[in-house]
């Protein structure tokens, strides 16, 4: 038996080792994360799945209940599985950080607030390790580069958790209890609504859903590599849990909307999710660093999962699942084989870099399947949980919905080959000559990575077994399955097939090109036109303003950042208006307002 | 014996008038003496002099004691710290000791008025450490108005029912049987009065001009040591002695009006010390809202979360700002080389805004229950979005203080190991609270026992 | 009638706080404030056809009809603290003088 409090507590000391130890060797104070992260990793999955993780408290006081459920195992395992994967990167970031010892300290300090999170029993605890969360990695963000990121993170953080607050509040108070069951499944009506409402503001602002998507590129733009592919592969999920409890297991009755068979609310929520993923695919495409464009990508699969959940039916909420799943692989080796590229050339702008296939293949087979997986196409677990979501889509008539699928879908492809075309492709810059290949110990973390993803796309029934139990768990039926083939609504999908297809044309064109000859190589910036020498070569580069046209199409910004810039002036115009009012120098202001207040209350007192 | 918690500093304060020289280790045996014999005392009402339930009356309450230890200790801490400073002052700063555990021990209200000016009085001479002659002449004039202001609304209120001592108000007032309309003038007067002293918009112009440029020594005191004890009074004065039933409109409307105001021009400020004394006008803007709505334990919490983190950013702020500079542009990075001191002022600064892990988590979370118990849900809304903006401006703070390149070193081991033992005690505090939640339960019940039956 | 007059006298102080802007005229203010209050007090001790609140040979009971004293004690400790103030004050008064020269708060420009 495990006991769930022993591993976070264990967590939390691993990371003072760390930090102690960091300030004598940072290389090992790093290892040290590694090790904890892989010990916890592996224990829960070892003993979750095994059913025997122990959930007495004894040590931390009453306040912290946790409750081992099957959808707290899966969510724990995966964004532990992340968090043990990106640690491989953390000593040889480490001597970028201004402060690594403590780097080292709040990375594993947020694995224990993020295991935390998913096995709280009531809603006090889920509430303190969430805070916990978003406090640790805010410190994580800074070390990158600049430091208002970490602001908008936590305004935008803070904003779902107080929803959240209040909502738990609210619940306590009519209930009496926080236990997450009892409550949740007691809530009825407008309160049910209510928290509802909520609860989702909670995970919007978690996930990166529209409005709130503002956070997201700043942050994964800014925070260190390993930082951003914790974020959109782990931390991000938490979001995903929250819409779990809100959508799944509260269920309010409302009118319904009958065209499409949903409860109303269920369909505003999936139209805020197709605006996600529209807009996330739309902002992506134009984004010149690979960073922000991976950000907003994970804004968009975000999008995806919330879609998912809206349907409410079981084949959907198996997608959602399988698509936390895959795509939490699938961003996080994206981030990594950026990280990699980041470390060995100090930039991750599209456009200044180009043919880093040459100096880093495997990096480049690395970032390919996981941009096949985001782009849900076959072999890769990201068409399964896709075909899933259609499926319920266009079985649910939602037209609507089903389009800005397609369309991201579609859009999602032109985003992850802009940095596959630009960044690996192309031809190689002069000033990279003596770019090498990743080190060995940052390999393996992508290899596993991908690997992963690609058994998830070709055999995704041995995954299914850690899904099914979430979905009898929350009182749906499973998916139908036979063999290695999944029984959707409109027909059956054989991936060990598809796969193979896949393969096999892969094969055929590699034979091609072997046979033919080929092209001649050209300097990248021997350029000229109409006989004229051209002097900006960098504009007139391979990668740079990748999409043009399309990108012409929509040149501004959307409009919600200048809603918030003007709130936060509006707030700053308030403060400064009491300031000069109230706070002057002269001891006037005090017996005038005591006189008036007087004045007040005896004419009160007369009248 | 409670006596002698006054009886004491008073008589070495005059004994280090005649004593220039000694002054200082007068001081600093005076507050170790206070502190150690606070723990000593046993609950009971005291009476002075013998003259039975005429005379003027001690009160030893665990409210009274937990005030008393906290604010003992910290004075003490307080003065350890900053030496040289403390050695020019020294005779204020026991007269202050003499006024604050009087504040904190009586149960006359003209007994009250009286330490109120003493307090009042030594504050206004911890002032002249800033050397800003303006400002500490306004604290001056709005003290002693708010002050008499309090007289005013005492007298009228010992002509209607004839007694002084707080715990017989009460009882007198059903004997009567005074109308709240009757005893609006008095209680409101003195709601103004002790208003002043305690930072209530729009009583308190005087906050900005004496804290924004307070050394180490006066500013930690005022924020902290002297902004609790007066929020103990308060708390104590608006449980058991005032009736304002009909002025809640007017109350709610000051206090909710200075729990945003000072939160929103904490939100304007570049300075670090303004940020920081605007964020204690809305803190103590929230406690008096919790006392005028019964929520006791929840307020006195506050105050004791409060006190503590107040005094390790006020400490730190103004010894950083004494050395480098009062905007937060010239400050960045000031933690790089004083790690300890920037771990001790991250801690305080996110208890304050109320992140997990920390006592001031845990004081939210049961300030939040306490008014969302009352059926009040648009409160709630207000504290929140206030905490939202209270804790962007904390953490632009921080990171500003961490992020940057400057040279300033703070070198003071003492302060450090003071500093960084409250944040450990915050941080203790925030997991294991129970202990703490033990010590304040009694309160409200012993307080129920003084209105009704005039002891315990 | 003393209580209107002492009512008048507090309002009066408070006026001259908030308008005046020399320094010295504000301590004045703050003194004529103050000892409205005090007459204020004592002439709440008054009772109608009162005696001295004195035990002495020709009033010996304690049942008499005599002028509350606590009001006179209040007084007292108030007027003591009054003078404290305003000496505090006025030193304060002299040290702005030697640091800006003048009186006037408005010649001393903003903080």
């Amino acid at each position: 038996m495990l006991n769930l409090e022993l591993v976070v507590l264990a967590t939390l000391l691993g990371g003072v080792v760390a930090y102690l130890l960091s300030m004598i060797n940072k290389r090992v104070g790093s290892a040290v994360t590694i090790l904890v992260s892989g010990a916890v990793f592996s224990l829960l999955a070892y003993y979750g799945f095994g059913n025997s993780i122990d959930q007495t408290v004894e040590l931390i006081p009453n306040f912290v209940m946790f409750k081992v459920t099957a959808l707290g195992t899966f969510f724990a395992v995966l964004v532990s599985f992340v968090f043990f994967m990106v640690s491989f990167f953390n000593p040889f970031f480490a001597e970028r950080y201004k402060y690594p010892n403590a780097f080292n300290l709040l990375y594993l300090m947020t694995l224990a607030g993020v295991v935390g999170v998913f096995y709280a029993s009531n809603f006090i605890t889920l509430f303190v390790f969430f805070e916990l969360v978003v406090w640790t990695s805010m410190f994580l963000i800074p070390m990158g580069k600049g430091t208002k990121a970490s602001i908008t993170y936590f305004v935008f953080s803070t904003v779902g958790s107080f929803a959240m607050l209040y909502a738990i509040i609210f619940m306590a108070v009519g209930f009496g209890t926080t236990d997450i069951d009892t409550v949740l499944a007691g809530l009825t009506g407008t309160a049910a609504l209510i928290v509802y409402g909520l609860l989702l503001v909670a995970s919007f602002a978690k996930l990166g859903a529209y409005p709130f998507m503002v956070w997201l590129p700043k942050v994964l733009g800014n925070a260190p590599d390993p930082v951003s592919a914790v974020f959109s592969g782990g931390i991000e999920k938490m979001g995903a849990f929250i819409a779990v409890l809100a959508m799944i297991k509260i269920s309010p009755a409302s009118a319904m909307f009958e065209a499409v068979g949903l409860p109303v609310q269920n369909y505003i929520v999936g139209v805020i999710a197709a605006v996600t993923i529209i807009v996330g695919t739309m902002m992506a495409i134009r984004q010149d660093d690979a960073k922000k464009l991976l950000a907003y990508s994970s804004a968009a699969n975000g999008g995806y999962i919330l879609l998912a959940f809206t349907i409410g039916n079981s084949v959907a909420i198996t997608g959602g699942f399988f698509h936390i799943f895959a795509h939490a692989l699938a961003s996080t080796a994206a981030f990594l084989a950026i990280g990699v590229v980041t470390y060995r050339t100090k930039t991750s702008k599209i456009s200044e870099l180009g043919g880093m296939i040459h100096h880093m293949p495997i990096t480049y087979v690395v970032y390919l399947a996981a941009i096949i997986s985001m782009a849900g196409i076959p072999p890769m677990g990201g068409f399964i949980s896709k075909w899933l979501i259609f499926q319920a889509l266009i079985q649910n008539n939602l037209v609507f919905l089903a389009t800005a699928a397609f369309i991201g879908s579609i859009g999602s492809f032109l985003y992850v080959f802009r940095p596959l075309a630009a960044l690996f492709l192309g031809q190689k810059l002069p000033k990279y000559k003596d770019v090498k290949e990743a080190p060995l110990l940052m390999l393996i973390p992508m290899i596993i990575l991908t690997l992963l993803s690609v058994v998830a796309g070709v055999f995704p029934t041995l995954f299914l077994p850690m899904i099914n139990n979430i979905m009898t768990e929350l009182g749906f039926q499973t998916l139908m399955t036979s063999g290695f083939q999944i029984i959707g609504f409109n027909g059956t999908l054989d991936p060990a097939l598809v796969a193979a297809v896949f393969g096999t044309g892969v094969l055929v064109v590699f034979i091609l090109f072997m046979i033919f000859p080929k092209s001649r190589k050209v300097g990248l910036m021997d350029t000229y036109t109409g006989g004229e020498f051209i002097y900006t070569e960098e504009l007139l580069h391979y990668s740079a303003d990748f999409y043009a046209p399309l990108e012409r199409l929509y040149r501004k910004e959307p409009f919600v950042n200048k809603i918030y810039d003007s709130i936060r002036i509006k707030v700053e115009e308030l403060g400064a208006f009491v300031r000069y009012f109230f706070f002057t120098n002269k001891p006037e202001v005090t017996v005038f307002w005591i006189v008036a207040i007087l004045l007040f209350i005896v004419w009160g007192d007369i009248i | 014996m409670a006596v002698l918690l006054i009886a004491i500093p008073l008589l070495f304060a005059f004994v280090s008038i005649l004593n220039k020289k000694y002054a200082f280790y007068l001081l600093a045996l005076v507050a170790a003496f206070n502190f150690v014999f606070s723990f000593f005392l046993e609950k009971g009402m005291y009476s002075i002099g013998g003259f039975g339930p005429f005379g003027i009356n001690l009160l030893v309450d665990q409210y009274a004691l937990i005030g008393l230890w906290l604010l003992n200790g910290l004075f003490f801490l307080t003065v350890m710290i900053n030496l040289k400073a403390s050695k020019k002052l020294a005779t204020v700063l026991i007269v202050l000791l003499a006024g604050i555990n009087g504040l904190l021990l009586t149960n006359d209200l003209f007994n009250l008025f009286v330490f109120l000016e003493i307090t009042g009085i030594s504050a206004y001479l911890l002032t002249t450490e800033n050397k800003k002659p303006v400002s500490s002449f306004n604290y001056l004039v709005q003290g002693t108005v708010g002050s008499g202001l309090y007289l005013l609304g005492l007298v009228i209120l010992y002509s209607m029912i004839g007694t002084l001592n707080m715990s017989d108000v009460i009882s007198r007032i059903y004997t009567i049987g005074a109308t709240p309309t009757t005893l609006l003038l008095p209680f409101m007067l003195m709601f103004i009065g002790l208003g002043v002293e305690a930072k209530l918009l729009p009583f308190n112009s005087w906050v900005k001009g004496v804290l924004e440029k307070a050394k180490p020594l006066s500013g930690t005191l005022v924020s902290s040591v002297i902004a609790g004890t007066i929020l103990l009074v308060f708390g104590r004065l608006l449980t058991t002695v005032m009736v304002i039933s009909n002025a809640d409109m007017l109350i709610t409307i000051i206090l909710i009006a200075t729990i945003i105001a000072g939160e929103v021009a904490a939100f304007k400020s570049t300075r670090i010390r303004e940020i920081l004394l605007f964020s204690s006008i809305g803190q103590a803007g929230l406690v008096v809202y919790l006392f005028t709505h019964g929520l006791l334990m929840q307020g006195v919490l506050l105050i004791i979360a409060n006190v503590l983190s107040k005094f390790v950013l006020f400490t730190i702020g103004a010894s950083l700002a004494e050395a480098a500079g009062d905007e937060v542009e010239e400050l960045r990075g000031a933690f790089k080389n004083n790690k300890l001191l920037g771990i001790g002022f991250t801690v305080a600064a996110l208890s304050v805004t109320g992140l997990p892990l920390f006592f001031g988590f845990v004081v939210k979370l049961n300030v939040l229950l306490g008014i969302f118990g009352s059926y009040d849900l648009i409160t709630p809304i207000i504290i929140l979005v206030v905490s939202l903006i209270e804790g962007v401006y904390f953490i632009k703070l921080l990171m500003k203080l961490w992020y940057g390149e400057s040279n300033v070193q703070i070198k003071n081991v003492l302060m450090t190991v003071s500093v960084l033992s409250v944040a450990v005690v915050l941080i203790v505090l925030g997991v294991y609270y129970q202990p703490m939640m033990d010590l304040v339960a009694p309160i409200k019940d012993e307080m129920i026992m003084i209105i009704q039956g005039g002891s315990f | 009638m003393i209580q209107i007059a002492s009512i008048l006298l507090v309002m009066l102080g408070l006026y001259g706080i908030l308008t005046n802007r020399n320094i010295i005229k504000i301590i004045i203010s703050l003194n004529i404030f103050e000892v409205g209050l005090n007459l204020f007090i004592v002439s709440l001790a008054y009772v109608e056809g009162g005696i001295d609140p004195i035990l002495t040979s020709h009033s010996a009971s304690s049942t008499l009809s005599f002028v509350d004293p606590l009001p006179h004690a209040l007084v007292l400790t108030a007027i003591v603290i009054g003078v404290g103030t305003t000496a505090l004050g006025l030193a304060f008064a002299k040290k702005i003088y030697a640091k800006y020269g003048t009186y006037e708060l408005d010649e001393m420009g903003v903080e």
